[in-house]
């Protein structure tokens, strides 16, 4: 807990000073108690966030994030061409999947990641249950959804960190997380979790 | 050399913000538009901070501009996220041929 106050205080301290591009006692003096303040504001959050990640961790979190940025320009690709090609322009799809994520930050890694990629949105997160909705632009890029090799990697991050969280699955909705409400799409029950990685 | 590197990158982000545009008119509705919005959210910022960060004079603007996409390419996906949600609470209805699909 001490550990990780101490690393967002510095975490804190150098994006100020970045952002104020200059080193002296005056400037430092006023973010260290900007951070300081930030830090005590946010103690409460302390328990309900992820542990310190190993640097073999952080690694693989960056591969995924390197990965990612493959898959952004390649959707960049698919939109554009569905934009400018397509008669009629989308056929849309709301996409119910429930991957076999367990906890709530590779819930909210995995949605996020969703979202950047042009061609699908998140829509809803169950934090209970675990399922997506999500809005596709088309068929083929939600089936691509399903099969999407980023799943595996969250989960083999999650079973490489599997003490990295202190907040397991289904604490999300006294947690504050977006949670669905009534079900719009007229659907319920349980679905599938299968995936597999592309090409498999 | 470098300027010619960035000013291809302008003309990338130029071209995604465009096709951006023109996806906020031709797609049918409002889930739809935020996929267009988003090829500009991604690729034309991404290119554009990496013009600028091409064209900075030194590190600390380079760390800045790094800095401000990162934080744009995690607040930008949480925003969508909120209005597509809003969107489906508050009953907007998608367009005709919409399916359902349970994977």
């Amino acid at each position: 807990m001490r550990k990780r106050s101490v690393l967002l205080f510095v975490l804190l301290l150098a994006f100020w000073t970045v952002l104020v591009g200059a080193v002296n006692w005056q400037l430092t003096l006023v973010g260290a108690f900007v951070a300081l303040l930030t830090v005590w504001f946010w103690q409460d959050l302390g328990p309900r966030m992820p542990r310190l990640p190993s640097a073999w961790g952080l690694l693989r979190l960056g591969y995924a994030l390197v990965l990612m940025v493959g898959w952004v320009i390649q959707a960049n690709f698919t939109v554009a061409k569905t934009l400018l090609f397509s008669r009629p322009s989308a056929k849309p799809i709301f996409l119910l999947m429930e991957p076999n994520l367990r906890t709530n930050w590779g819930r909210v890694l995995f949605a996020t990641c969703i979202t950047i990629t042009p061609g699908s949105v998140t829509v809803d997160v169950d934090p209970e249950t675990g399922r997506f909705i999500v809005h596709a632009l088309n068929h083929e890029t939600g089936i691509d959804l399903l099969y999407w090799r980023l799943i595996d990697e969250i989960i083999y991050l999650e079973n490489a960190l599997a003490d990295w969280t202190t907040l397991e699955a289904g604490e999300g909705d006294r947690h504050g997380m977006a949670t669905g409400g009534p079900d719009r799409l007229g659907t319920s029950g349980s679905v599938a979790g299968h995936h597999r990685p592309y090409g498999s | 050399m470098v300027k010619v590197l960035a000013n291809l990158c302008f003309l990338g982000s130029f071209l995604a913000f465009g096709l951006g545009t023109l996806g906020l008119f031709r797609f049918p509705d409002s889930y739809t538009r935020l996929h267009a919005v988003s090829m500009g959210d991604t690729l034309g910022v991404g290119l554009l901070g990496l013009g600028l960060m091409l064209l900075s004079p030194n590190w600390l603007l380079r760390l800045k501009l790094g800095a401000i996409l990162l934080l744009f390419w995690l607040i930008n996906p949480t925003m969508s996220h909120l209005v597509a949600k809003a969107g489906l609470l508050h009953g907007v209805k998608p367009v005709a041929d919409t399916s359902v699909r349970k994977g």
